[in-house]
């Protein structure tokens, strides 16, 4: 067995042990962590993080969601944004409506003070 | 009623007094479609308009799903940013400021308000659409409910937007840096995008954040971990290499230097870039001893 062979097999070996994946724990660190630390939130503690998700999708199926729906919803915010929604579903602004009455009498009332001024 | 006294609409004064610089002074984005919105569907209506005006296909039946709340009738502003990310844009607030929202205007991106059309302790909220203004008149140009075309002054549109806090949202195409975009809440929204699973348009975008910001963490990571992710290793390595030379104190920097590394074969460099990390201690502490053992683990079964 002469030297260039020994050399061209240990170069194989080295190629297939590359190839290896880590073992399943070491892992890249996600971009979520760096942004949650650049938000000041408390070093991203994964379970509380993992809780609220899980209160406000719940929360979110309570308001007519199915649990995959509400699931999908919630993957797309932020650990920021899903704290500031925990608990508060019912309170913040929901966006909703066009045309009102009250809107109608408001411009008025507007109108009324700009031509007076 | 107290309307004298209790009306301050001290953006709208600010504005007349001294007329922003350097804007055009009209903007129409005419090419901005409308979409009619149905009973408590402002939210879709709103975001399928911006989406469109980013190139994305969509209408308020598809958005509806992705952002209407059937229990509270109507659409909160988080999901309102969650549905943009899922249809591959970048969601990014404005800050409270009428002047802002003209320069983005003025850049070619149509603005989503929320305003509240009653009164504050009775509030009813709402999504319209900003895309135009016209500085001499001062008034903006609105989409909103039934109406393609409204013109509102400034005065108007601030008297019903600040019961909100002033807020707003863009749907950026990738690749988009908004004109008033400031450079850490941009990160933070290029990394939301990631986050939501749309790792192509993050990577597009965050490339973009980066040629403004350079040294940008958020973004030299972010950029890192999504060419990872498309095995584009030689980028990898080129962002967190970056990102460990810009922040020589970040621990998730040599981090994932150390995988990147790694995966090139490059084990002693891996390594120093692991030790540096383990040595930085702070909260990824943990993650960082598991990286280094992996890869002493590996160099010792190599002959």
């Amino acid at each position: 067995m002469n030297l260039s062979f020994v050399r061209l097999v240990s170069r194989l070996l080295i190629v297939c042990l590359i190839g290896l994946p880590f073992q399943v724990n070491a892992q890249m660190i996600g971009t979520d962590q760096v942004a949650s630390a650049a938000q000041a939130a408390a070093a991203r503690d994964s379970v509380a993080s993992f809780m609220n998700r899980s209160d406000v999708a719940g929360q979110l199926q309570a308001l007519g969601l199915t649990a995959q729906d509400a699931a999908a919803r919630v993957a797309a915010l932020t650990d920021a944004e899903v704290a500031r929604l925990a608990g508060q579903i019912e309170r913040l602004p929901a966006g909703a409506d066009g045309g009102s009455l009250v809107f109608l009498i408001l411009v008025g009332l507007l109108i009324w003070w700009f031509v007076k001024k | 009623m107290c309307l004298g006294g209790c009306i301050s609409l001290p953006q709208s004064e600010a504005l007349r007094a001294a007329p922003p610089q350097g804007l055009p002074p009209r903007v129409e984005l005419a090419q901005v479609p409308f979409h009619r919105q149905d009973d408590f569907l402002c939210g879709p209506a709103a975001l399928a308009m911006v989406f469109n005006a980013a190139g994305v296909q969509a209408d308020v039946e598809s958005v509806t799903p992705l952002v209407y709340l059937p229990g509270r009738q109507g659409s909160l502003q988080a999901e309102m940013l969650g549905a943009t990310r899922r249809s591959g844009l970048v969601a990014y607030v404005l800050a409270p400021r009428l002047e802002d929202l003209l320069r983005e205007l003025a850049a070619g991106t149509p603005v989503v308000v929320l305003l509240n059309l009653s009164f504050k302790w009775v509030p009813i909220w709402h999504y319209a659409v900003v895309v135009g203004y016209d500085l001499e008149k001062r008034e903006v140009i609105v989409r909103s409910a039934g109406r393609q075309r409204d013109e509102w002054s400034f005065a108007f549109l601030e008297f019903f937007w600040q019961d909100g806090n002033h807020w707003s949202m863009l749907a950026l195409p990738p690749g988009r840096v908004p004109a008033s975009a400031r450079e850490s809440e941009f990160a933070l929204a290029v990394a939301a995008l990631e986050q939501a699973g749309r790792a192509r348009e993050a990577r597009e975008s965050y490339r973009a954040l980066l040629k403004r910001w350079p040294d940008n963490l958020i973004g030299l990571i972010g950029l890192g971990n999504v060419e990872f992710g498309f095995k584009d290793l030689a980028a990898a390595e080129q962002a967190l290499r970056r990102a460990s030379v810009a922040h020589p104190k970040s621990a998730v920097a040599f981090n994932n230097l150390a995988h990147v590394l790694a995966a090139l074969g490059r084990l002693a460099e891996a390594e120093s870039a692991a030790r540096s990390a383990v040595a930085l201690e702070g909260p990824t502490l943990p993650q960082a001893r598991k990286t280094l053992e992996a890869i002493l683990e590996r160099r010792v079964s190599l002959p």
